[in-house]
């Protein structure tokens, strides 16, 4: 009797895996620098481990180096230093078989406006070596996701700037890769669009799909992420979960309350560095009517990126 | 097999994003050069023009077909597909650069194989005595292609603009074409044209599918400058065309 095995390559026997290692590392990159041809230091020394199964959501300023950051973990740009590995591949050696592990959404993307939304899901899923049965089934299942089943067969050119968007994310789904690496993926979407699209990305994660994504919106942030990392002038200045990103403020809560002795006057906001600070006020000040908030990521973003902030409004006790 | 599978499926994928195009395609493979063949015979006096003549100017048209399609119109393509982006969607996927180019270059094979047995059968209505060997004559054809698709690639691959490079191809195509010996005869070139004329690949381009389609074989020597053409700048536009900036 002959056995017949068939080979699998790195990234079918990566997939293969039965459970997600709790700590397994699915991208690493070492020392990443990136210096243009006119002297722009785009990239200067970033490091950061992803782990298997995770969401890692990059926030930071315009032209902090979040997209250069991206680019060059799919490839696309070659570093001036540093390495790059996915699934153990070394990205910058064997970028091919790198992007064979990851589905990627550019931040900007043409699409061919006249094929329609079907040929568009069902032709780049060859190109992602699916056969053409998997290739009909991948594009019925990314276009019911994505919620473009009424567009199935119009021509992607008579499509809205957010349904082009989905499109580029769906490309990026063809295939269920092991990676998502989404540039600004919900840029551009109305509301809904981009709950849909947070729907897809949790749905992705769910059966253990590990996310790099950048975004400007804190919220998306805060929502998908497991571990934000804040890139400013090329340097990743933060990276952490949210409570660890907010141990680094001096003003991770706030308490908003009027006089106790004058109810009518203006309303006053003080930020604490803890709870246990915040009610230590309380009690001092006898207050009876106030209320409590915790700091959002978009109060640790501009603490830590030094963007401008209305720091009139404020005032830090602890 | 995987690159053969990606090759195919880039073809596909330009095919079906063109297929709606049909008239400019057919202006560029069929129509501008049956045009110049008319334009080139009655000039010739009409039905008083040589069997010589005659060879030679559908020849030379379809050289000027296959200059359109794989220089003006493919040149085209790869614009397009770099400055609206759709590059770097095809960047995005486990595709080679090289399979990316090649999968192009089968779109213009294929548009080659249309537009050169159209004008031959239109040669044929109008009474040019053709006697071609099929196999050299695709031989040809296909060295042809590769070089000037070649050049394609290269002005695609390093335009600054779509506009820039737009106007590059069209001047390339049409240059090819009209500073070579493909509708005349080298003599009447000026002589210093004449020397710089040897050097452009649609002059022997245009002489081997002449002797092919007179029944000659003695082509040797115009395949060798096709090769080495087709090899160098598909060498270069492979080089210049990446995925990945430094």
């Amino acid at each position: 009797m002959v056995a017949r095995i068939k080979s699998l390559s790195p990234i079918e026997l990566e997939r293969a895996k039965p459970a997600p290692a709790p700590r397994e590392i699915a991208v690493r990159m070492l020392d990443l620098v990136k210096t243009y041809r006119d002297g722009t230091e785009a990239n200067r020394g970033i490091s950061l481990e992803v782990q298997r199964g995770e969401v890692v959501a990059i926030v930071g300023p315009n032209g902090a180096g979040k997209t250069t950051f991206l680019r060059q973990l799919t490839t696309e740009l070659r570093p001036t230093s540093g390495s790059v590995s996915v699934f153990g591949v070394d990205a910058l050696a064997e970028p091919q078989q790198a992007k064979r592990a990851m589905g990627i959404t550019p931040q900007e993307a043409g699409v061919f406006e006249r094929l329609t939304v079907r040929e568009h899901f069902e032709l780049f899923a060859h190109l992602k070596h699916l056969s053409k049965r998997e290739a009909r089934e991948a594009a019925r299942e990314v276009i019911a996701e994505l919620e473009l089943i009424g567009e199935t067969n119009k021509s992607v050119g008579s499509l809205s700037g957010g349904q082009r968007r989905r499109i580029l994310i769906g490309l990026a789904l063809l295939g269920r890769p092991p990676l998502l690496v989404l540039d600004e993926p919900t840029t551009g979407l109305d509301p809904a669009s981009r709950r849909a699209v947070w729907g897809v990305i949790r749905r992705a994660v769910n059966t253990g799909t590990t996310v790099i994504l950048s975004t400007h919106y804190m919220e998306e942030a805060e929502r998908l992420s497991d571990r934000i990392a804040v890139i400013a002038a090329g340097r990743l200045i933060a990276f952490g979960t949210l409570d660890e990103l907010l141990t680094r403020m001096d003003r991770s809560y706030s308490l908003s309350y009027r006089d106790p002795i004058d109810p009518l006057s203006d309303l006053r906001i003080r930020y604490f560095a803890s709870f246990a600070q915040a009610q230590q006020h309380i009690a001092r000040e006898l207050l009876s009517e106030y209320s409590i908030a915790r700091a959002s990521l978009e109060d640790v973003y501009f603490t830590l990126t030094g963007e401008p902030f209305d720091k009139d409004e404020t005032e830090t006790i602890g | 097999m995987t690159r053969a599978t990606d090759i195919v499926c880039v073809f596909r994928i330009q095919f079906a994003g063109t297929r709606r195009e049909v008239g400019p395609f057919l202006l560029a493979a069929f129509v501008f050069p049956a045009a110049m063949y008319l334009f080139a015979n009655a000039v010739a006096g009409g039905d008083g023009a040589s069997q010589q003549s005659r060879l030679r100017f559908l020849s030379g048209s379809i050289v000027f077909s296959l200059s359109l399609t794989s220089i003006s119109w493919l040149g085209y393509l790869l614009l397009e597909n770099r400055f609206t982006g759709r590059l770097k969607l095809f960047a995005t996927m486990p595709l080679a650069p090289s399979s990316y180019v090649f999968g192009v270059l089968l779109f213009a094979v294929a548009q080659a194989a249309v537009s050169t047995t159209t004008l031959l059968v239109l040669g044929r209505v109008l009474g040019v005595q053709i006697s071609p060997n099929f196999l050299l004559l695709m031989i040809v054809i296909l060295l042809t292609i590769l070089c000037l698709c070649g050049l394609g690639v290269i002005v695609a691959a390093r335009a600054r603009s779509f506009s820039q490079g737009s106007l590059l191809t069209d001047t390339l195509g049409a240059g090819l074409i009209f500073l070579a010996p493909v509708y005349y005869a080298p003599e009447m070139m000026p002589r210093a044209l004449r020397v710089f004329a040897q050097l452009l690949p649609t002059t022997f381009a245009a002489r081997a599918v002449q002797a092919t389609l007179g029944g000659g074989h003695e082509i040797g020597n115009d395949l060798l400058a096709l090769s080495l053409m087709a090899v160098a700048t598909l060498a270069l536009g492979f080089r210049l065309m990446k995925w990945r900036e430094d």
